[in-house]
């Protein structure tokens, strides 16, 4: 990557590269930034605010406010978040899974969690519609083992739930024309009629629990941002259908144990993995990129650089939940009273735990796997 | 007796010609006689006359080989005789190679591309429309239903394998579509194309599938064959038919033009009000009411060759001709109804 490759920032659905200047997104996806008193009326019906929302990870939203009122008026609200299964499930993944759990149970809402083996197999020629399909059972073992509430949690494969979805997607594919989708997506004449048809099943689902359930329900999207270009595609043909528009809550990227960029799954060496033997994770926490000096002596005297270590951004996003232990951490790292061996250590010890505990729910979500899967209407 | 010799609307020639296809030889309908032991009216009369790799159906055949049927039906309205002439031939085809015939109903693309046919309406066809299609006397053994909507898990998995090898300037080139055509109709061809390959990808090997079908379709079908190489399933064969004549001197039976066209549904009084209305032509070949019979109603040879020669010396009148015409349309509709009465409940056992 050459620097001028690292400055040029690009998000789409399909690409996350540069250094991405997140005021400029929320200002060309035309969105508003988070606020405090956003987090703090989620937090209100929670009963504690997610460390997500401590830790900035929701940079901006849509409609989140309008979706909060309508749960305050005493109407359903639901969810919608999902997956492309083109591999296994790392770390960075879980974070909006978790915080879908927690918004679930805030305001006991429906989950519909789509996975989207289609779109993998259309948009990357190397691989085959089985290997998507067998991702998404794997992949849907790690969503289950987040916690989410089986009766309240819908997850559907797009080739294999086609069923549920496609008469709602037709009708999301009539009104969206391929020069939108052109404009939308930057698609062009080359691409294949599959990839110019996904966005309808995308969108879809936005609509999906209102339409299964006959009467028109709120729905908040956790994503990261680079999903964006959906949901402004789907907000300008909800009306026409019939529908409310979809709310969005827009997460980060996260930093993985390389420099820069998002903990990528194309790039495993740089992913803790959910499947990852927990000594293997540890063995990559300790060889991470940190924020430290090159010499013990210059981190005794200089301090470390928290901001630009990735094994910080673990703790900071997942294995540190308390703010003074967290501050005392990184105190100590600019004292360079903490090297960068001890911090990793103590963070590759967390990482096992959590693995170790995380495989476990993770078996058991094989017994219980078609209960989260998506039902026929009745 | 050429009723084709003269040039209608539709250059049938040239369509087979500009599509790439082959006639159907007198050599190769002796080879299909040799399988089916004598040969269909439709065949003889070259209402069938065009072809891609039938050859190679027989080829198969003749190496211990089976092959399934495929052909379909946008479901918005009722059926009228032209839709009855491919189901027909389709029909002698199941019959004579005993192969299986998968029916689509693309209640999907109708949804697309019609403002005014909802799911309510689409279904109601789908049942209306499918009870015609076994009235003709289809094995309902040997014949699958499948209707899009309610069954796309059959086909989209495949119709995504098809859909990756399909670029948009594919479809610019072959169905003119553009800019403004919805994201659906781009992707539509992609679930038109799929039962071709649905008995190879259950059988897990190959199975030729034929085709037939107005030669109006051919576009679908050289898209599918492009993919058949790249999925490395049998390319589907096709065999092309030529389309009814509308009433009023149309080259096509048409929905569109309720006037020109005589359905399933029509009580006798409407049929012969609709064929006294009726244009005649000058020479039977040019005749729309000479071209119901041949293509399609009169079956035996000696029938319509007296039809044809009477009409050509003047020794009946066209009033007369449309009155007998009325009469044969009639008492083949009250069979029709009467058959298609009586299949109702099995017809939707077909379609659950």
């Amino acid at each position: 990557m050459t620097d001028q490759d690292r400055q040029k920032m690009v998000v789409t659905p399909w690409e996350v590269s540069g250094d991405i200047d997140y005021g400029k997104l929320i200002e060309q996806f035309g969105v508003q930034p988070m606020t405090q008193s956003l987090a703090d009326r989620i937090a209100r019906h929670a009963g504690y605010i997610h460390m997500q929302l401590r830790r900035g990870v929701y940079i901006s939203h849509r409609d989140t406010d309008w979706w909060i009122d309508e749960y305050e008026k005493g109407n359903k609200v639901g969810l919608y978040t999902g997956r492309g299964p083109s591999g296994h499930v790392h770390l960075g993944h879980l974070l909006p899974w978790f915080f879908c759990k927690y918004l679930q149970d805030a305001f006991d809402a429906d989950l519909y969690f789509q996975m989207t083996d289609d779109e993998k197999y259309l948009f990357n020629d190397y691989l085959e519609l089985e290997q998507t399909i067998g991702y998404t059972y794997d992949n849907a073992l790690d969503v289950i083992a987040c916690g989410l509430d089986p009766e309240k949690t819908h997850i559907f494969s797009d080739t294999e739930h086609i069923q549920h979805l496609y008469k709602i997607g037709l009708k999301v594919a009539k009104r969206v024309t391929y020069s939108t989708a052109k404009a939308v997506f930057g698609f062009r004449d080359s691409d294949n009629i599959g990839m110019i048809w996904y966005p309808a099943l995308q969108a879809m689902t936005c609509f999906l629990q209102s339409d299964r359930e006959g009467v028109n329900i709120p729905c908040l999207i956790p994503a990261a941002i680079d999903q964006d270009p959906y949901w402004r595609m789907t907000r300008d043909i909800a009306e026409k259908l019939g529908y409310y528009k979809p709310a969005q809550i827009h997460a980060k990227f996260l930093p993985g144990l390389a420099e820069g960029g998002k903990m990528s799954a194309s790039q495993p060496e740089t992913a803790i993995f959910t499947t990852d033997p927990p000594d293997v994770a540890a063995g990559k926490v300790m060889s991470a990129f940190t924020g430290g000096r090159d010499t013990v002596e210059e981190q005794r005297r200089l301090g470390g650089r928290p901001e630009v270590c990735n094994v910080y951004a673990y703790y900071y996003f997942l294995f540190e939940d308390d703010d003074t232990a967290l501050r005392e951490r990184e105190a100590a790292c600019r004292s360079g009273a903490l090297l960068c061996g001890e911090c990793k250590k103590q963070l590759a010890e967390r990482v096992k735990a959590f693995l170790v505990d995380f495989q476990v729910k993770r078996e058991k979500a094989k017994e219980v796997l078609d209960d989260f899967l998506i039902k026929p209407v009745e | 007796m050429t009723p084709w010799a003269v040039k209608g609307e539709i250059d049938y020639e040239g369509l087979m010609e500009r599509f790439g296809a082959e006639p159907i030889t007198p050599r190769l309908l002796e080879r299909i006689m040799r399988h089916t032991g004598g040969l269909h009216y439709m065949l003889l009369r070259g209402v069938f006359y065009s072809h891609r790799d039938l050859d190679a159906m027989l080829d198969h055949r003749e190496r211990g080989g089976r092959f399934v049927l495929y052909t379909g039906r946008g479901p918005a309205g009722p059926v009228h005789l032209g839709h009855l002439v491919p189901w027909t031939f389709t029909k002698h085809l199941q019959e004579a190679f005993g192969s299986k015939l998968f029916f689509q109903f693309t209640d999907d693309e109708r949804l697309l591309i019609r403002d005014d046919v909802d799911e309510g309406l689409a279904g109601h066809w789908v049942l209306e429309n499918a009870m015609d299609v076994m009235a003709l006397g289809f094995d309902p053994e040997n014949t699958e239903f499948i209707v899009n909507t309610r069954h796309a898990s059959r086909l989209y998995p495949l119709a995504l394998k098809i859909a990756r090898g399909i670029t948009c300037s594919t479809m610019r080139g072959a169905f003119g579509f553009g800019d403004e055509s919805s994201l659906g109709k781009m992707f539509f061809p992609a679930m038109q194309a799929a039962p071709c390959f649905l008995a190879s990808e259950r059988a897990g090997e190959p199975v030729p599938c034929l085709v037939p079908a107005g030669i109006d379709q051919d576009p679908y079908w050289r898209i599918t064959r492009d993919a058949a190489r790249r999925l490395g399933y049998p390319k589907p064969a096709q065999v092309h038919g030529r389309m009814l004549p509308g009433l009023t001197g149309d080259a096509k039976m048409s929905s569109s033009q309720p006037l020109t066209a005589v359905y399933t549904t029509d009580v006798p009084e409407l049929v012969e009000r609709k064929i006294a209305e009726a244009d005649t032509g000058s020479h039977p070949s040019r005749c729309p009411m000479y071209q119901i019979r041949y293509m399609l109603l009169t079956e035996d040879d000696d029938e319509a060759k007296e039809l044809y020669a009477d009409c050509l010396a003047g020794g009946m009148e066209c009033s007369e001709c449309k009155a007998r015409l009325a009469e044969t349309v009639n008492s083949f509709l009250r069979r029709h109804r009467r058959r298609r009465s009586l299949i109702r409940s099995g017809v939707e056992k077909m379609l659950e």
